[in-house]
C-alpha cells in the first residue's frame, strides 16, 4: 500500500519524535508524576518501606511550617531580585558596550566569563570574598579604616540572603548582557538615524525606540533569570546551607528529603516550586506568542 | 564450515576470551566511597589504597564526596539500592540505621578468620562493630574531642591551663580582658556546635541520661537539658565565643586558635592533622586539655566521659565478600597502614599492634585520655538517628544565632525529635 505524501510525512515525523518523546517521558514527565505521587504519601527514606497514601497532609503541614514560609518568601524575593539585578545590570552593560567602544570585546568577555564557571566554583570564590577575617570585602572595609564594621555577611539575618543573591547576580549579569547585545545588534539602524534627524536625544531614543524594540530580548532575559532564580540551590548550599534565614524552596526540598529523610514532605515542597515555575513558564510562552503575532 | 562461519569464529574467540578475562579482572575490584577530603587526610588514604592494591592485586575504585554531602548521599544510596562495595562510616547510630535498612552484610566470618579479636581492643570492638548481635564495621581510627589551644598564646598571656570548671572560667575571663576571644567556634555547617552540647550534657547529667536522650527515652525539655543549655547560654552571654560563630567553619576556628586570635576551640583530634599539614608542631604549636567537670561540687557522681567519633568501613549487602572483606581486613589489620593513617590524621589506632611511640605527643595524650575516660561516647550526630540528628544540629546553629529563649528552642527540638524517632 502506498501512503500519501501527507501520511508519509506524518509517519516520519512520528518516527523521529518517538525517541526524544520517550526520553522526555522517562527523565521529565515520569519523575514529575512520581514526585507528585510521593507528595501525597508519608514516605520517609528511613522507613525503607513502600510509600503510603496520606492525602493532602503534607500540603496542610506546609501552611503551618515557619521554615517553609521563610523559604517561600526568600524564593519570591530572589525572583524579584532576578528582575532587577541581572536584568537591569545586563541591560546597562549591553548599552555601555554596544557600538564602537574601545576594548569592548575584552569587557564583554570579562563580564561573560562568570557564566562559564561552575556554580560551585562561584560559591567557593564568594565564600572567600565574604570570609569575615580575611575576605576581600571586610579587608576593603579595613583598608579604608572602618574595621569596626566587621560584617558577617553570611551569618547575619537579613543580610545573608542579600549577600547570596548578589553573588548569584554577579554570575547571571553576563548572560543578560549577551542577550541584550544580540538584541541591540539586530535593531534597525535607519530607525535610530531617523530619530536623530528628527532631533531626538540619546535618552529619548533609548526610551522611545531602543527599549521597546528590546522587548523580545527582555522577555528571554527575564524568563531565564526568574527560572534560574527558582533553581537557587547550589550557591546557597555551599555558602551557608540556607542558615541565618537564607533558605530557599530548593534548599528546603533538599534538606527535607535528603537530610531529614522526609521524602513525602520534600516532594510537597518541590511541587510548590514546580507550580511557581509552571505559572512563570506559561506566562512566558503566552508573552512570546503575543510577540510573535505582533512581529508577524 | 563456510568462510563466513570461520571468520565469525575467529572474531568471536578473541572477543569471548577478552570478555572472560575482563570479567575475572572486574571481580578483582572494589568500589569504595568515603568522606575523607583534602583537610581530612585524603592524600594518605590514597597511599593506603595503593598499598592495598600492591599487596592484594585487587584494584580500588574510589569516588570521594564532601564530608557533609556524604551523609545525605549514602542514605539516598541506601534508599535507591545504589551503593559502593565498601564505604566509610561512623560507628554508632549511623551504622545501626543502615544495618536496620538491610543495606549491609555482616563481616563476622572475615573478623574471625583474620583474628581481629586479638587486634582490636574488646571495648572498641563491642562499642563500634556490633549491631543487632553481629559484626558489620571495622574501625579505622578513633578521635577524641577536647579543648585545643596554642601553648605559646597561653604562655604569653601568662595563663595556666585549667583542670577545673572554675579555672576554665577564670582563664576565659582573663583572655577576654586581654582582648583575645576565649572560644573559637566555626558552626557555619552546624556540626561543630555539637561538642558543646555533648560535653555540657555529659558533664552535668551524665552518660546514662545522655544515652536515654539519644535513644528517645528522655525529652529535650527535661531539666537536665535545660540546665546544660543554660550553662552554654551563660558562656554566650559572657561574650566568650567569637562574634559570628555561624560565619566560620571549623578550619577558620582552628586558624583563629593557631594565630592567637582565640584561646581555645572545642574540636576533635582531626584538627591535629589539619595543623600538621600547615607545619605546626604538636606539643609546641598546639596541644589540648580535657573538658573539665562542670560544677563538680553539685554533681560529684557524674562519670567523666570522653566524646568523639570512630571512623571505619562497612561492606554493603551486594558486595563480593572476598575482595571487599580483604580490603576491610587490610585497613584495620595492616600495621603499616594503621600507623601511616593514624599518625598523619592525629587520631588513635584501634589496632593494638601499632607502636605507641609512633604517635606524636598530642595524639599519645589523646590516647591516654580515651583510655582513662569512664565512658567513651559518640558525638551527638553519630549517637542519635540521622533524622533526629538534624533537629539537634539545627538547634545548635540557631542557638549560636539567638540564645535568648531556651524553652522555645528546646520545645521546637523536642517536637522535631519526636517526629524523627517515629521515622
Amino acid at each position: 500500500m502506498k501512503l500519501s505524501l501527507k501520511a508519509s510525512q506524518r509517519l516520519w515525523t512520528f518516527a523521529f519524535l518517538v525517541v526524544p518523546l520517550s526520553l522526555y517521558f522517562v527523565v521529565v514527565i515520569g519523575p514529575l508524576l512520581a514526585t507528585a505521587w510521593l507528595s501525597l504519601t508519608n514516605y520517609t527514606f528511613s522507613a525503607f518501606a513502600s510509600p503510603e497514601f496520606a492525602g493532602l497532609v503534607n500540603y496542610q503541614r506546609l501552611t503551618g511550617d515557619d521554615y517553609f514560609h521563610t523559604s517561600l518568601y526568600n524564593t519570591l524575593i530572589w525572583m524579584v531580585a532576578a528582575l532587577v539585578l541581572p536584568t537591569g545590570g545586563g541591560l546597562i552593560l549591553a548599552l555601555l558596550l554596544h557600538g564602537r567602544v574601545r576594548g569592548a570585546n575584552v569587557f564583554k568577555s570579562l563580564f561573560y566569563l562568570p557564566i562559564t564557571i561552575s556554580m560551585i566554583v562561584i560559591a567557593q570564590t564568594w565564600q572567600w570574598m565574604y570570609q569575615p577575617d580575611w575576605g576581600l570585602l571586610n579587608t576593603l572595609l579595613k583598608t579604608i579604616g572602618v574595621e569596626k564594621w566587621k560584617v558577617f555577611w553570611l551569618s547575619t539575618r537579613g543580610l545573608a540572603l542579600g549577600a547570596i543573591i548578589f553573588a548569584w547576580s554577579w554570575q547571571q549579569v553576563g548572560l543578560s548582557m549577551v542577550i541584550f547585545l544580540a538584541g541591540l545588534t539586530s535593531l534597525p539602524g535607519e530607525m535610530l538615524e531617523a530619530a536623530q534627524i528628527d532631533g531626538a536625544n540619546y535618552r529619548q531614543s533609548l526610551r522611545r525606540i531602543v527599549i521597546p524594540l528590546l522587548l523580545p530580548s527582555s522577555v528571554v532575559v527575564i524568563a531565564l533569570a526568574v527560572i534560574n532564580s527558582l533553581r537557587s540551590f547550589d550557591l546557597v548550599w555551599v555558602l551557608n546551607e540556607g542558615g541565618s534565614g537564607s533558605s530557599t524552596l530548593a534548599v528546603q526540598m533538599y534538606r527535607e528529603t535528603f537530610k531529614s529523610l522526609r521524602a513525602g514532605y520534600g516532594s510537597a515542597v518541590s511541587m510548590v516550586l514546580f507550580a511557581i515555575a509552571a505559572v512563570i513558564i506559561v506566562i512566558y510562552f503566552r508573552r512570546v506568542r503575543r510577540l510573535e503575532h505582533l512581529y508577524d | 564450515m563456510t568462510r563466513l562461519h570461520r571468520a565469525l569464529v575467529l572474531l568471536l574467540v578473541p572477543l569471548l576470551t577478552f570478555g572472560a578475562v575482563a570479567s575475572v579482572v572486574a571481580q578483582e575490584e572494589v568500589n569504595i566511597s568515603h568522606y575523607f577530603g583534602g583537610e581530612l587526610n585524603l592524600e594518605n588514604l590514597n597511599t593506603v589504597m595503593a598499598n592495598f592494591t600492591d599487596a592484594s592485586g585487587i584494584s580500588v575504585v574510589d569516588s570521594p564526596i564532601g564530608h557533609e554531602d556524604f551523609k545525605a548521599g549514602i542514605l539516598a544510596g541506601v534508599a535507591s539500592g545504589v551503593l559502593p562495595d565498601v564505604f566509610s562510616y561512623w560507628a554508632g547510630a549511623r551504622v545501626q540505621f543502615v544495618v536496620d535498612a538491610g543495606a549491609l552484610q555482616p563481616i563476622g566470618a572475615m573478623w574471625d578468620a583474620a583474628g581481629l579479636d586479638d587486634v582490636v581492643p574488646a571495648g572498641v570492638a563491642d562499642a563500634a562493630t556490633l549491631y543487632n548481635g553481629e559484626r558489620y564495621f571495622v574501625p579505622f581510627n578513633i578521635h577524641y574531642a577536647a579543648f585545643f589551644y596554642n601553648p605559646k598564646v597561653w604562655a604569653e598571656a601568662g595563663i595556666e591551663v585549667p583542670d577545673s570548671w572554675e579555672g576554665l572560667m577564670d582563664a576565659f575571663a582573663e583572655f577576654e580582658m586581654q582582648g583575645i576571644d576565649p572560644i573559637a567556634l566555626g558552626s557555619k555547617f552546624r556540626w561543630p556546635g555539637q561538642f558543646w552540647f555533648d560535653y555540657l550534657l555529659l558533664r552535668t547529667a551524665g552518660p546514662d541520661y545522655r544515652a536515654a536522650l539519644m535513644a528517645g527515652d528522655a525529652s529535650y525539655e527535661d531539666p537536665e537539658v535545660v540546665h546544660a543549655m543554660t550553662v552554654w547560654q551563660s558562656l554566650i552571654d559572657a561574650g566568650y565565643f567569637v562574634d559570628g560563630a555561624n560565619a566560620y567553619d571549623w578550619v577558620d576556628a582552628a586558624d583563629q586558635v593557631a594565630n592567637g586570635q582565640a584561646a581555645v576551640t572545642l574540636m576533635g583530634t582531626w584538627i591535629g592533622g589539619h595543623w600538621k599539614g600547615d607545619g605546626l608542631v604538636p606539643g609546641e604549636d598546639y596541644d589540648f586539655f580535657e573538658f573539665p567537670p562542670v560544677h563538680p561540687h553539685l554533681h560529684i557522681d557524674v562519670p567523666q566521659a570522653g566524646v568523639g567519633p570512630i571512623d571505619g568501613w562497612v561492606m554493603t549487602a551486594n558486595a563480593d565478600p572476598a575482595s571487599a572483606g580483604a580490603l576491610m581486613e587490610f585497613l584495620v589489620n595492616d600495621v603499616d597502614t594503621q600507623t601511616l593513617w593514624n599518625t598523619s590524621f592525629g587520631s588513635i589506632s584501634p589496632n593494638v599492634n601499632v607502636d605507641p611511640m609512633a604517635y606524636d605527643v598530642v595524639a599519645a595524650k589523646a590516647g591516654a585520655s580515651i583510655a582513662n575516660a569512664a565512658v567513651y561516647a559518640f558525638n551527638y550526630d553519630l549517637a542519635t538517628t540521622p533524622p533526629v540528628a538534624e533537629c539537634g544540629l539545627d538547634m545548635f546553629s540557631a542557638f549560636m544565632d539567638d540564645s535568648s529563649d531556651i524553652a522555645a528552642t528546646l520545645a521546637t527540638t523536642q517536637a522535631c525529635a519526636e517526629e524523627g524517632f517515629m521515622q
